[in-house]
């Protein structure tokens, strides 16, 4: 028996002596977060590799006779001569339901002074996108809570919508309404107890923002309840960009643990044009060749395989993506917004004039589309909401024209005053997203013509009061509506009696 | 258009393929790389020679196991180490001892990029980082 314990012993004893093999490398230059390497001869593409001092880096380029790597972490101490060693793995952050409530960086590491995070899964942050077969068509809705969008351009679990606009025209405010919405959705789907209600988990990638800028998000998410159902990874624009290039592939690897593991996920990147500039940053320090507007010939491939990431799984989950774009004098055919809107399943434009106008959000529907359609709506948008899009668009070629001339017909007039009425309806405040029940009760109020009796200018106060009288006296009819998802004869006729009744209290 | 850095890079480059002979570094080449560069000298010179070090220290390094111990090493040890490395690498190998007491005990070979760790002083540092 002990001659037995002892063989065994022995050979533990032989494996704890065994040598352990590194390939190393000795550093030549550091500049800009980005260190130029001798050696490191086995080092392979993308992995990890180990500094003084605690830093990571990751190897970009493998040339002939060095290696650049870009360095996450302090660099201040790495000197000329420092040896690095390849760690054989690549780099991977932690995943899973401890992350939510958390803000981390794009290591995955806490930066919100809420203790270390217990989590034992890691998953890569680079990761080839699921392909072809293992996908499924994107049909179930992902409700924003933003009326304008939910009933015109419908986003789907699993979808790809791209938000682009100037800055300053509410981008982000769409995003964080999503995500509260996603929230408000998770808590009564969970109360209910229904065993099919499927909760969204959302992921906010922050990337090159001020710090003050991020702490607004949080907060604003804290207030309105919604951060225990959100991850938020920061990178800073004090961050190097190394950080900032990997922020959103960390948030990818996160949400895709969702997704694997039969849950639905939501990640916003706020956003891709400063991820773009750090990887230009990145890649001008690493010398490689540079192309129109001194980005480097992948930038395309940056941005798709990260997008490509966002899919509805068979079998699994989905992870939906919200990138978020910033233009320039609202140029969409710049170089970054054309290559992601090539990339997405959709755009929803924001407006410079519309914003300044007071229509927010200042989604312009004419140039916002989303290419699943009303695959990803339920029934009841569509059938209140179904011809909207076309009204406000003719509305927009109409009000452009009746600047020229005050004779006017008929039917163009009639035209123009409904248009404006929606334009109105769909004015919504940040930060208060709209249960998909209430946009579906007031959408129907509007298809009823019982806003045509409204003043233009007190339409805003009108759907408010409608709004607060169907929360605080319908609340049966609502439920109603959210569980059908449809609107039956009986339903129709308790709206109409609904709204009936709200005229009736309004008028007086 | 290339950098004078990298027209440096390629001359050296180009230098280091003729100081080689069988795979190895020729002491004879070099010599002869040397005494070439000294006749025609490129337009950086400084940049080009440097590159070349670095090329043929980087070469010289593979067939030499520097091997780094704590306490006494025979010779025996050395010349078994040599024949391990030339079987594994595939070229002539030699050994070479170094002293380094801050290993505490047992040794490190470096040869060229790789380094194989057996010493106490690495298997407390990764304790310590594991902890």
């Amino acid at each position: 028996m002990s001659t037995v314990l002892e063989q065994i012993e022995q050979q533990i004893a032989k494996l704890s002596n065994k040598a352990v093999k590194k390939n190393t490398g000795t550093i030549r230059t550091v500049a800009d977060g980005v260190a130029k390497i001798d050696g490191l001869s086995d080092v392979m593409y993308n992995e990890m590799v180990q500094f003084p001092g605690g830093a990571i880096g990751i190897a970009l380029n493998l040339e002939q006779d060095e290696v650049g790597c870009v360095i996450l972490g302090d660099i201040s101490q790495l000197k000329e001569g420092d040896e690095v060693t390849t760690t054989g793995k690549l780099l991977s952050v932690p995943v899973g339901k401890a992350l939510l409530g958390r803000t981390v960086d794009s290591l995955g590491n806490p930066v919100d002074g809420k203790g270390p995070i217990e989590t034992k899964e890691y998953y890569p942050v680079e990761k080839i996108a699921p392909g072809i077969i293992v996908r499924k068509s994107v049909s179930q809705p992902l409700f924003t809570g933003i009326m304008a969008i939910d009933s015109m351009i419908p986003i789907g679990r699993g979808q790809r919508e791209l938000i682009i606009g100037d800055r300053g025209t509410g981008k982000t405010t769409i995003t964080i309404d999503t995500i509260i919405n996603q929230a408000k959705i998770n808590k009564v789907g969970i109360a209910s107890g229904d065993p099919k209600f499927r909760p969204v988990y959302s992921i906010y990638v922050a990337v090159g923002q001020k710090n003050s800028n991020i702490v607004r998000t949080i907060a604003a998410l804290e207030a309105a309840g919604a951060l225990e159902f959100t991850v938020i990874v920061a990178a800073a624009a004090a961050d190097n960009p190394a950080n900032q290039y990997l922020a959103p592939y960390s948030g990818a690897a996160m949400g895709e643990w969702f997704m694997e593991n039969g849950m639905d996920a939501l990640i916003v990147y706020d956003d891709l044009s400063k991820h773009a500039v750090a990887y230009r940053q990145i890649s001008l320090i690493l010398k490689r060749p540079s192309g129109r507007e001194a980005y480097p010939g992948d930038v395309f491939y940056l941005h798709s395989r990260l997008l490509e990431r966002a899919a509805r799984l068979e079998g699994k989950g989905s992870l939906t993506a919200l990138p978020i774009i910033e233009t320039l004098a609202g140029d969409v055919s710049a170089y970054i917004p054309t290559n992601v809107i090539s990339i997405t399943d959709g755009q929803i434009f924001l407006e410079t004039d519309l914003f300044n106008q007071g229509i927010r959000p200042a989604v312009s529907v004419g140039l916002s589309v989303s290419r699943v359609g009303s695959a990803a709506q339920i029934k009841a948008t569509k059938q209140v909401g179904g011809k909207l899009k076309g009204e406000l668009a003719q509305f927009r070629e109409l009000a452009a024209f009746a600047q020229f001339g005050s004779d006017l017909d008929a039917k163009t007039k009639a035209q123009l005053e409904r248009g404006g009425r929606i334009v109105e309806l769909f004015k919504q405040p940040a930060f208060a997203p709209l249960p998909i029940e209430l946009q579906v009760a007031v959408l129907f109020a509007m298809q009823k013509g019982f806003f045509e009796a409204v003043e233009l200018r007190k339409v805003v106060e009108a759907a408010a009061s409608l709004k607060a009288f169907f929360t605080g006296r319908k609340d049966a009819l609502l439920a109603d509506i959210r569980t059908k998802a449809v609107l039956d004869k009986d339903l129709e006729a308790k709206l109409q009696a609904a709204c009936e009744e709200w005229k009736a209290s309004y008028a007086s | 258009m290339a950098t004078p850095a990298k027209i440096a890079l390629q001359e050296a480059r180009l230098l280091f393929s003729l100081s080689m002979e069988g795979g190895v570094v020729s002491p004879e080449r070099v010599a002869g790389v040397l005494e070439y560069v000294e006749k025609h000298r490129p337009a950086s010179p400084t940049a080009v020679l440097k590159a070349y070090h670095r090329l043929i220290a980087a070469e010289l390094a593979k067939s030499e196991a520097v091997i780094e111990h704590a306490g006494s090493i025979g010779e025996p040890v050395l010349a078994a180490i040599a024949a391990v490395m030339s079987k594994r690498y595939d070229r002539k190998v030699t050994a070479k001892a170094k002293p380094n007491p801050e290993l505490l005990a047992g040794m490190r070979v470096r040869i060229g990029d790789d380094v194989y760790e057996s010493s106490v002083a690495a298997q407390l540092a990764a304790l310590a980082a594991s902890v």
